[in-house]
């Protein structure tokens, strides 16, 4: 009978208190209210146990998705800073006019990248605000995903009509508004929920929001414009980067279970 | 410092009554609950018992000996004896108060 009871609990539990329940029980003559009191005790080192291993298992995908896209975020911010540098013109010995298909890697590698840094660092923090965050994601993970759609279109068929009468760069444009937009809205969510860097989260959303007004102000001599855009550049990519960082400065060994 | 005392759900007074019983002296299992059953008359059972001894060793508030003979003893650590001393004091102030009113409600 002792022996059945005790066979009730985990073999963790059973390992760290197994002996000295077995010599507690041998040193008095179990009545029903023992029994009832052990199987009550032994549900309750199950579930305890269970909760520690839904905690662990919760922590353990928490890191994973945090490594990714920590790193994601880095190289989405290096990637783009660039991409945009070089996009502007201001540094023609880099990459040359001719060069398509190296701007077309760097924006892709950029989009990717981008992509799996709003993943992961959407499941890290959507644990706590699942809404929010998903709704956050939502926006720029559809840019990201047309505007690379639009990317493999330029490079295929040039500006030849890719869907419905709409050719691939007003389809990566479109893409790219979108992934930048939407950017700014992860960075307000990122902000409120405070589980990143609110630094890099206020830098990516300055970044991510001026770029409309900067696009709008772009072909005009206006002096400011200048400003503008290198707001815009150093707001994204620093804001990606500071934020992809402090998802790794958040990172925690994950602990084993104890006994429960 | 006076540290808070963790949620135990239903082993809150088991384990209170574990920690006043280990204010004594190291014990183990088998004594703590007869000594349990001798001050307040009620018995403990051994599931509840090691249901409230692991959260207390878990919360640092009492800490396994060495054994003897297969039976381990625990005794109170200091960051337990503070929380019991302070969770002892919020009672004491409480069954005063209560006290109080109730000597005033009966005058």
């Amino acid at each position: 009978m002792r022996q059945f009871l005790i066979r009730l609990y985990p073999a963790v539990w059973r390992q760290r208190y197994g002996d000295e329940f077995e010599a507690l029980l041998e040193e008095r003559s179990i009545g029903p209210f023992d029994v009832a009191d052990i199987i009550l005790g032994a549900i309750d080192a199950r579930l305890r146990l269970r909760g520690r291993r839904s905690v662990l298992t919760q922590t353990r995908g928490s890191s994973m998705s945090l490594r990714m896209g920590g790193l994601a975020a880095i190289v989405a911010g290096a990637t783009w800073g660039f991409a945009l540098v070089v996009a502007t013109g201001v540094l023609p010995w880099v990459i040359a006019d001719g060069d398509q298909w190296i701007q077309f890697a760097i924006f892709a590698v950029g989009s990717i990248a981008l992509l799996l840094a709003l993943i992961g660092l959407s499941a890290f923090q959507a644990r706590e605000h699942p809404t929010l965050i998903w709704a956050a994601f939502a926006v720029p993970a559809v840019g990201t995903v047309v505007s690379l759609v639009g990317l493999a279109g330029m490079a295929l068929l040039n500006d030849a009509p890719l869907v419905a009468g709409v050719s691939s760069w007003y389809l990566f444009s479109f893409g790219l508004i979108a992934a930048f937009v939407g950017s700014g809205l992860f960075a307000i969510a990122s902000y409120r929920t405070g589980s990143l860097s609110r630094v890099g989260s206020a830098l990516l959303a300055v970044g991510s929001l001026f770029l409309v007004p900067t696009l709008v102000t772009s072909n005009s001599q206006w002096a400011p414009s200048f400003i503008m855009v290198a707001i815009t550049v150093a707001g994204f990519s620093l804001g990606w980067i500071v934020l992809g960082a402090s998802a790794f400065r958040t990172m925690a060994p994950a602990a084993d279970p104890q006994p429960a | 410092m006076n540290p808070k005392a963790p949620e135990f759900g239903r082993f809150t007074e088991p384990s209170l009554l574990i920690l006043v019983t280990l204010s004594q002296g190291p014990k183990h299992g088998y004594a703590i609950m007869t000594d349990i059953e001798t001050d307040t008359g009620r018995p403990m059972g051994a599931g509840t018992l090691y249901a409230a001894l692991a959260r207390l060793e878990e919360s640092g508030l009492i800490e396994p000996l060495a054994p003897v003979d297969r039976r381990r003893p625990y005794r109170l650590t200091g960051v337990g004896a503070s929380m019991l001393a302070e969770q002892l004091r919020g009672l004491s102030a409480f069954a005063q108060q209560g006290l109080r009113q109730l000597g005033e409600s009966m005058s």
